[in-house]
């Protein structure tokens, strides 16, 4: 190409250069946040990867035999010896502090011992523990009898290899051989899983690759957008260069170079922007933890990829577009009427939802185990219901624009309607973001909802009270021992009561019965109201569950009940502040006595969410933050677009009279219209796209009422969308005043 | 400069200066433009026209010198004072413009084209299409109201902007080279009905041209040169 040539056709005015900055710009936040993104899926992997260590569960610790003749019965239990290659580890399901979990894991080993466990250079020897760096920096903030009791003699920190992130609170206690046994929750490991995922891999990876779609669709929406900046003035341009004998090839390659060049200036800006944006995004915590910097890091391979990528479609689609425009030597020759849209537009939507509900009927109606179907027309169909709501919403804006054109009173309705009825794609295409946005996030507020209907529990009588606190007694403990551990932790400030549960045999044996007794003197601390007239009183084991939600009633047992009993549970009351609770928990996991650490029925609203719905509400929030943001940017930049490809028209409107305050009426209609045409129907979809999802990927889960975080997220949307199109008011009065209307 | 003894002119230009940066587009310029005339405005290229129609019509504010307004019935003003809202109230209610090109909003018909002036002025959206049609049709554009400009020629876009530019009966018509973009034949025709009506409704036109055939339909006209008025006739009584 003639290098005059395209110099002519690439500089030459302020606003080209404005053009021009205006896509390298858009282009640079647009692979900026998509490197950033690609990190983030990174480091949430890497993260994961790193953790993976944690869902080792290990091996029987003791070998069952079968009793010949009857596959139902099953001899007395036996102990499965350690060897040098093997650990005895407990796994502990809930250790917090405050309303933090910690990760804790007991082990014991013979010495020497040939496992390795991950992070830590050797096996810990019993009252001595290895913290990881966030952990032990809340140890020594914290008052002992608070937090550091619960673990023994510091022993060093866990390397950041088996640490998810740089806040994860992991403790790796030792302990003996003995005290593990007798807890009956101790396994045999030989080495450790990295499988980060389990059995939900395959549901995990179709949540994360939909988080993904959602969050990229705004990305190359605003890639999009941003390359068509100023698509007039660029016509005008190129008319120019026809007349003086340019082909149309040689001005569809100057359009795609044009494009090209500040695109690929923007795109390695990007890349700088978002290695220097690196550090404080792994500042942002995501499920209660940091990621690594390192983590976040894509590499120049994917860097490279993306510019490269992002560069090539831009040049493509402004080559393409170019040479459909019909530019000729005295301007574009064939007015470029939009195709007047039709219902056909609605096939793509109803297709996404098909395939979504295809995939829940064939789960949940056939029960027809088909991975390699269901993934993919999980994620197929959501792709196609994101596509789908950008085809059908010209479409309905048309619809809406022919009612409201024939409503039409004043003058910027009028003209507002007449735009959109006669461009319903182009108008459309300047809120699409923003409708995008707000499915994606409707969608991962419906999904989000799950996690969300667990409720702390309130203080009922029959039911344990949420300010106590409760362990399982190990076998073999004699009721002195644990009576003096209970008067112990009795006499800690905020502690209010101690009680001892009783029962045939320690909770997690066979033998243990159904019922757990207790003196009557002692119910009242419980929260128990209707006390029977007896000195021992029973009630139902299924108090300990946090799944017990109807109170149960005190039965009367006989008064020699308790004797030949061994203690089954340690139940602490008290007075609910964090610093009492715990204490309590020191108190307990310290004793030595019991054989779980000490739960609240509080906890459970910590750890009633799964992994993979923990993953999901990672991806909400990101999702939630990038989509509306970028929307946001893109119907600025979409609203600047039209008043720039219309500055002279618009310009002789004000030099005819006409107030800058009916432009501004004209460019927010021009916004409002189309947004709120699609914003009920994108609320809609995402909540039945969230319902179908969750329900495709485990039935157990119900999607719920938004909470009021969504109804606040929807507002701000909204809120962004009218600052987006007030940000371009200045644009209209600069760029519709005289000189405007000026055609040299 | 040349002015009708007998009548009162309706716009007064004293001492008119105006620069663009370094370059003078003004420089002194007196003028009077009187109720009922039809004033071509002529000169080369560069030569200020367009900044003096832009003075007078209160789209531009001079640097230096005044340009006073003295409609019928009411009192004069000096729209070299009034603030951008008042002097665009003012183009709106008592001024119209036509330019050479480009001027209709691609996306309206011709009728609400026509129609956005009176809607801009608080007219019900009915009453202002009635009206809009009825000018069309005064222009030879009946049938052609529900027409986006793309659908019409050159002439009938033409003529649709000055039914624009009439709609409100505006006491002065500025017209920025009408006929500039039309053969001679549509020309004529846009410039025939144009004439036809201002004179019918006594409207004063300010038109600038560089075509002398152009000049020659206007009851006096000026010559602009190097930012002053150059030499001035009346073509016709």
């Amino acid at each position: 190409m003639n290098p005059g040539l395209f110099r002519l056709a690439v500089v030459g005015s302020r606003s080209a250069y404005g053009r021009l900055a205006g896509i390298a710009g858009g282009v640079a936040v647009g692979v900026c946040l998509v490197l950033l993104l690609w990190g983030g899926a990174n480091g949430l992997s890497a993260r994961d990867d790193r953790g993976a260590w944690l869902r080792e569960t290990g091996r029987p610790a003791v070998a069952v035999p079968a009793v010949s003749g009857d596959p139902s019965a099953s001899g007395p239990a036996t102990p499965v010896p350690m060897t040098a290659g093997t650990v005895l580890m407990r796994t502990n399901p809930v250790e917090i502090f405050r309303d933090q979990l910690i990760n804790r894991r007991d082990f014991a080993a013979l010495s020497p011992s040939t496992v390795k466990i991950p992070g830590i250079p050797a096996p810990p020897e019993p009252g001595h523990y290895y913290a990881s760096p966030a952990l032990q920096r809340l140890i020594e903030s914290t008052p002992r009898d608070q937090l550091g009791d619960r673990f023994g003699q510091f022993a060093g920190t866990i390397d950041d290899s088996a640490l998810p992130g740089p806040d994860s609170l992991v403790v790796i206690t030792g302990a003996t051989e003995a005290e593990l046994r007798l807890s009956g929750r101790a396994s045999l490991v030989s080495d450790f899983t990295t499988n980060p995922y389990g059995g939900s891999a395959a549901a995990y990876n179709t949540v994360l690759l939909i988080g993904a779609a959602a969050v990229f669709f705004p990305v190359l929406l605003l890639i999009s957008i941003v390359t068509g900046l100023g698509a007039a003035q660029r016509r005008e341009r190129f008319a120019t260069l026809r007349l003086i004998g340019a082909s149309p090839q040689t001005v569809s390659s100057i359009a795609a170079v044009e494009t090209a060049v500040p695109s690929l200036i923007g795109a390695v800006f990007g890349v700088v922007l978002a290695a220097a944006l690196r550090p404080a995004a792994a500042q942002i915590p995501v499920n209660g933890t940091r990621v690594f910097e390192a983590d976040l890091a894509t590499g120049p391979v994917a860097a490279s990829a993306v510019v490269a990528i992002v560069v090539l479609a831009s040049a493509l689609v402004a080559g393409y577009r170019t040479s459909r425009a019909g530019i000729g030597p005295l301007g574009v020759t064939r007015a470029v009427h939009e195709k007047t849209p039709t219902m056909w537009r609605a096939v793509p939507l109803m297709a996404g939802l098909a395939a979504m509900i295809t995939a829940v009927v064939i789960i949940r109606v056939l029960e027809v185990h088909l991975p390699w179907l269901e993934s993919p027309l999980l994620i197929g169909g959501f792709v196609l219901i994101l596509a789908g709501i950008v085809v059908i919403g010209p479409w309905l804006t048309q619809l809406v624009s022919r009612t409201g054109l024939r409503r039409a009173r004043s003058a910027a309705a009028v003209i507002a309607a007449s735009r959109i009825h006669k461009t319903p794609v182009a108008t459309f295409r300047s809120v699409s973001g923003l409708v995008i946005a707000v499915f994606v996030v409707s969608v991962f507020a419906g999904a989000s909802s799950v996690i969300q209907t667990t409720e702390a529990p309130a203080a009922r009588p029959g039911l344990l009270q949420p300010t106590s606190l409760h362990a399982t007694v190990g076998t073999g403990h004699t009721p002195a021992r644990v009576l003096e551990a209970a008067h112990r932790a009795n006499e800690l400030p905020g502690i209010r009561s101690a009680t001892i549960g009783y029962g045939p045999a320690a909770l997690h044996e066979r033998d243990a019965g159904p019922e757990i007794f207790l003196r009557a003197a002692d119910a009242p601390a419980l929260g128990f109201e209707n006390i029977p007239e007896s000195e021992t009183v029973a009630v139902d084991a299924s108090l300990l569950h946090f799944w017990t939600t109807q109170p149960l009633a005190l039965s009367p047992a006989p008064a020699r009940a308790l004797e030949g009993l061994v203690p089954v549970v340690m139940v602490l009351g008290t007075d609910g502040t964090p610093e009492a609770m715990d204490r309590a928990r020191t108190a307990m996991n310290s004793s030595g006595v019991t054989a779980i650490p000490a739960t609240s029925p509080m906890d459970n609203k910590l750890q009633s969410s799964t992994r993979l719905i923990q993953g999901l509400a990672v991806l909400a929030y990101l999702g939630m933050f990038l989509a509306v943001a970028i929307a946001g940017l893109s119907l600025a930049v979409a609203t600047a677009s039209a008043v720039l490809d219309r500055k002279r028209v618009l310009g002789l409107m004000r030099l005819m009279g006409m107030p800058v305050s009916v432009l501004r009426r004209i460019i927010t209609r021009e916004a409002a219209v189309p947004l709120l045409t699609v914003l009920f129907l994108s609320v809609g979809l995402g909540f039945l796209v969230a319902w179908l999802m969750v329900t495709g990927i485990d039935d157990s889960y119900r999607v719920a009422w938004p909470t009021p975080d969504y109804f606040i997220a929807l507002g701000l949307s909204l809120l962004l969308a009218l600052a987006a199109v007030t940000a371009t008011f200045g644009l209209i009065r600069g760029n519709t005043a005289m000189a405007a209307t000026r055609f040299e | 400069m040349s002015t009708n003894d007998t009548a009162a002119p309706i716009l007064s230009a004293r001492g008119l200066h105006h620069s663009f940066g370094q370059t003078e587009a003004l420089r002194g310029i007196d003028l009077d433009v009187h109720a009922g005339e039809v004033l071509a405005v002529m000169g080369p290229s560069g030569s200020g026209k367009s900044t003096l129609l832009h003075c007078l019509a209160g789209v531009l504010v001079p640097d230096g010198g005044s340009v006073t307004y003295r409609p019928a019935g009411r009192s004069a003003v000096e729209t070299s004072a009034l603030g951008e809202p008042e002097r665009a109230r003012l183009r709106l209610s008592d001024f119209g413009f036509v330019f050479q090109f480009g001027q209709l909003l691609p996306e309206l018909t011709a009728a609400d084209n026509v129609s956005i002036p009176l809607l801009l002025a608080g007219t019900r959206r009915p009453e202002a299409l009635r009206r809009s049609r009825d000018l069309l049709e005064r222009l030879g554009l009946d049938g052609l109201g529900a027409k986006l400009p793309g659908e019409l020629s050159g002439g009938q876009a033409q003529r649709v902007a000055v039914a624009r530019a009439l709609v409100t009966s505006p006491a002065v018509l500025f017209a920025d080279e009408p006929t500039g973009s039309l053969d001679s034949l549509a020309s004529e025709n846009v410039l025939t009905l144009m004439l036809e009506l201002v004179r019918e409704a006594g409207t004063t036109v300010v038109m600038i041209t560089h075509d002398a055939r152009t000049a020659a339909y206007a009851d006096r006209e000026v010559i602009v040169r190097d930012g002053a008025i150059g030499a001035g006739y009346r073509v016709s009584a």
